[in-house]
């Protein structure tokens, strides 16, 4: 995952971009330990043969295990969880057993030290054959404020 | 549905937070060491951002729709979009309470032909002495039916 700096309200200008953070590649053990800690025990995150019922090819992440990922990321970018004030994402496409997350951010506005950040996730991998996929594509977009110390 | 509100207990177990943070690949300490989480200024280990997202599951989704009553066909919907809003994040060893509602409702007409409708759960949780911890927004979206 590697080290990131923190930004800190010196050192913050709109339009900068925050550091890209890649976590993975996601696999089925994964989905299987999100759902562990989370209770999200939907059988499409785990069971092969449910999921292909449904239509999709194979079993696929739940949406908030990347948004955790991304989360995650954030809070290195900003010196730590406790200075958001608001994280919003919303999901745009599923993300498969093997994809990487890329992580990134954008600084858009700055307000006094609260800091609003527009943030992305993309899924990068081959995803299932019969889907041919684009190899890179965003599965989690949206916003975050951030209270950074003064 | 105005004034329908289901209120639930959100324990936030010292184990139950580690978990959590393991499974979203976190490597801070605050989120796993009491004394590392008390160094920086915490009263214990702290709850990743997404952690009330468990909520959702505190409350099984019979209870959520029997209660608020958002008669939803979840053969064909999908979490679309995810809200936090924070005073802080919640702190190992303290029961939250939560206060669910509809927040919003609303359908409108999807790009592909078909009607999308949107509903958003709103839950507040406040702490042992009242105070408000956080806001989470969840969104489910109905997709349209047989959208050729």
């Amino acid at each position: 995952m590697g080290e990131v700096e923190t930004i800190t309200l010196e050192g913050i200008s709109s339009g900068m971009e925050l550091g890209e953070v890649v976590y993975g590649p996601v696999q089925r053990d994964d989905f299987k330990a999100y759902a562990d800690a989370s209770g999200d025990d939907n059988p499409i995150h785990q069971d092969e043969d449910y999921a292909r019922k449904t239509g999709a090819p194979t079993v696929f992440a739940m949406g908030m295990l990347p948004a955790g990922y991304l989360a995650h990321a954030v809070s290195d970018w900003f010196g730590g969880p406790q200075h958001l004030r608001r994280f919003k994402v919303r999901f745009t496409t599923r993300v498969w057993p093997g994809d990487e997350i890329v992580c990134t951010g954008k600084v858009q506005t700055i307000d006094g030290n609260i800091v609003t950040v527009t943030i992305e996730a993309r899924r990068r991998g081959d995803g299932p054959p019969e889907l041919e996929l684009d190899h890179e594509q965003v599965a989690l977009m949206g916003e975050a404020d951030i209270e950074l110390p003064l | 549905m105005a004034g329908k509100e289901l209120t639930f207990d959100l324990p936030v177990r010292l184990e139950h937070v580690q978990d959590f943070a393991r499974a979203v690949g976190e490597d801070n300490p605050v989120f796993f060491d009491i004394e590392a989480a008390e160094q920086q200024g915490f009263p214990s280990v702290v709850a990743p951002p997404t952690f009330t997202t468990t909520q959702i599951f505190q409350v099984p989704r019979a209870e959520r729709e029997q209660q608020l009553g958002a008669n939803l066909d979840y053969g064909r919907v999908l979490h679309g979009e995810q809200e936090f809003v924070y005073k802080r994040l919640p702190i190992a060893g303290e029961t939250l309470k939560g206060r669910m509602r509809i927040a919003k409702d609303f359908t409108k007409e999807g790009k592909r032909g078909g009607a999308m409708r949107f509903v958003t759960y709103e839950s507040i949780f406040t702490d042992e002495a009242g105070d408000e911890v956080l806001s989470a927004y969840y969104t489910l979206i109905e997709t349209a039916k047989d959208v050729g």
